[in-house]
């Protein structure tokens, strides 16, 4: 819809309808970005709300600091969890994106018998639920001592990142023309060659929109973290369940941990925020 | 970027054909996925057709053939799970839908406060799926909760209301943190998918004395439903894999009414070390999903043509 269609709809009706109707659409966008806002701005209202704010809905409120004083000591120690969330989700990553750069690649620019085969059985894989991937690795991981340590978190996170990263660069891949790759192979490059020096280059954009993807998963990955860890490993959206007292959750400090899970995948998200939709449904939509 | 369906350009040239490469560059990531995903399935498969209660032993027991899907079907744990999938699934589909597709359609005119709305869809969906559990518990108790208030100032009858205290207003409400996430992502994309219908055939019914609802109903869900019905497959999927709100907001209560299929797997196979029960149920999960994953196939190949 276009400013020329406002105007015509415009001449046909009396103008106080048109505008109640105006009216009425920006009191709707505002609703809208009430709905899709406001928890967020709730939750990092609370995290500098003392014990006793954080139970009234008022706007005005003395700002503190101790929530996130109180989360990083005794008892909760978030900033163990912290770190081991970077950890598995940094290591996720390091090991999603070369290898679903490279099974992308060829799946782009190779033909062979069977390549559209085996494309849409790693695409089915993302159907397959996590839960029952989690059966028997947990029998698995109990047997090999690995309960409870980050290098078990990596491992099923692979299963759900790289299938999605193959998924997601094979598009980017597709996207860049074919005829670039060819001038360099006039020039004499090799295949090798041509994809460290002209094709990766190109690619660029897409293998950061991918690594992103897969750092959020990673991130706030909550299911299997639960299952195979106990106390050392720890994630940060596990450990939020420990911050709880006599009378269930502390929400002013749930929050404050709740803001250290949320910012850094806020930033990123606005980092991609161009590929943010076609990222999530991957050629679903044309 | 058309991260799209299977056909793709041919090329031509004789480098591309370079097999040691090609097996080079494939065979880690196969390898992967052959290790997390098709090892654990075919476990799981086997494991569903033997007797294997953790606590007692840390090794798989007996075969017992078909046993464990015959308790399923007897299992009135596993009837309700799949009703509660089952009205879950429907529920924040529906939810999901109609609140993406209002949304889409109050934002659809670029003007500035539309732009502003619109950068802003992005956000919830990415927040993790704890935290929008925490947030909506948090803003629906019934005693301090902000939306709880608001809800009660509004409808005097539901003030001090146990949202999560009641079988279908949990479900509700576990639904609305999902729905939450996913509406906006949906109203961006129909959104683009409105962007494409021409404004000519909407004014071209208009002169001809169509009324808005007529032009909602004739001209503008027709020419969308390729796009809602793929999403809604998205949809269904995550839908029957939503777990961490349960875990956050109900436990699977009160009683078992938030109790899902998934979670239910979950309870038999982490909470009671039920392995081989477990593995069964859980496959006739990965049955469910599969119908699904074939209908979104077959929509995709057919769009390659």
């Amino acid at each position: 819809m276009t400013r020329t269609a406002v105007t015509t709809t415009a001449r046909h009706r009396p103008s106080w309808q048109h505008r109640a109707g105006q009216l009425a659409e920006v009191l709707g966008t505002l609703l809208v970005i009430f709905f899709v806002v406001f928890p967020l701005i709730w939750i990092a209202l609370a995290a500098f709300k003392n014990q006793i704010d954080v139970y009234s809905t008022r706007l005005l409120f003395k700002p503190t600091f101790d929530n996130f004083r109180a989360i990083f000591s005794d008892p909760i120690f978030l900033g163990g969890k912290v770190w081991v969330s970077t950890l598995v989700s940094f290591l996720t990553v390091a090991i999603t994106v070369p290898l679903g750069a490279a099974a992308a690649y060829v799946l782009s620019r190779h033909r062979f018998r069977g390549r559209d085969t085996l494309f849409l059985m790693i695409l089915v894989t993302q159907f397959v639920p996590a839960v029952v991937v989690a059966i028997p690795f947990f029998s698995l991981f109990r047997k090999l001592n690995l309960i409870d340590t980050p290098i078990a978190l990596v491992i099923v996170y692979l299963s759900f990142t790289l299938p999605y990263a193959i998924w997601m660069l094979r598009g980017f891949f597709d996207s860049l023309p074919v005829e670039i790759e060819e001038a360099s192979f006039i020039d004499g490059c090799n295949e090798f060659q041509t994809l460290r020096y002209v094709t990766l280059p190109l690619v660029m954009p897409g293998i950061l929109v991918s690594a992103v993807f897969a750092f959020i998963s990673a991130w706030n990955e909550f299911f299997f973290a639960l299952i195979l860890t106990r106390s050392n490993s720890l994630t940060l959206p596990v450990g939020t369940m420990n911050i709880t007292g006599p009378r269930g959750p502390m929400w002013e400090q749930l929050a404050a941990a709740g803001l250290i899970v949320l910012v850094p995948i806020m930033i990123m998200s606005l980092f991609i925020r161009k590929y943010f939709v076609e990222g999530i449904t991957v050629g679903a939509v044309k | 970027m058309a991260a799209s369906s299977i056909p793709v350009r041919k090329p031509r040239r004789k480098e591309f054909r370079n097999a040691t490469l090609r097996w080079t560059l494939l065979g880690p990531a196969l390898f992967v996925i052959a290790a997390t995903i098709i090892y654990p399935l075919i476990s799981s498969f086997i494991t569903s057709f033997r007797h294997w209660q953790l606590t007692d032993s840390p090794e798989p027991g007996d075969f017992v053939g078909l046993e464990n899907y015959r308790r399923a079907l007897s299992d009135a744990g596993f009837i309700n799970s799949l009703k509660v999938s089952g009205e879950y699934m429907l529920l924040s589909v529906g939810l999901t839908l109609t609140l993406g597709l209002g949304i889409a359609l109050l934002l659809q005119k670029p003007t500035r406060l539309n732009q502003f709305a619109r950068a802003l869809l992005i956000f919830p969906y990415a927040v993790a799926p704890v935290l929008k559990g925490y947030s909506w518990r948090f803003m629906l108790n019934p005693e301090y909760g902000v939306y709880a208030k608001m809800i009660g100032k509004l409808f005097p009858p539901l003030d001090h209301f146990l949202w999560l205290g009641h079988e279908f207003s949990a479900l509700l409400v576990i639904a609305m943190s999902e729905v939450w996430g996913w509406a906006p992502l949906f109203a961006l994309m129909f959104i683009g998918a409105l962007g494409s219908i021409p404004s000519e055939t909407t004014e071209a019914a208009k002169v001809d004395g169509a009324t808005s609802f007529q032009i909602f109903w004739k001209i503008t869900l027709p020419l969308l439903a390729p796009v809602i019905y793929i999403v809604a497959l998205l949809k269904i999927i995550s839908a029957f894999k939503m777990f961490d709100q349960i875990a956050i907001m109900t436990g699977g209560g009160p009683g078992d009414s938030t109790q899902t299929l998934y979670y239910y797997v979950y309870q038999l196979a982490f909470r009671n070390l039920d392995m081989g029960y477990a593995s069964a149920v859980s496959y006739l999960l990965v049955v469910l999903m599969g119908i699904i994953a074939a209908l979104y196939v077959r929509t995709l190949l057919s769009r390659g043509d």
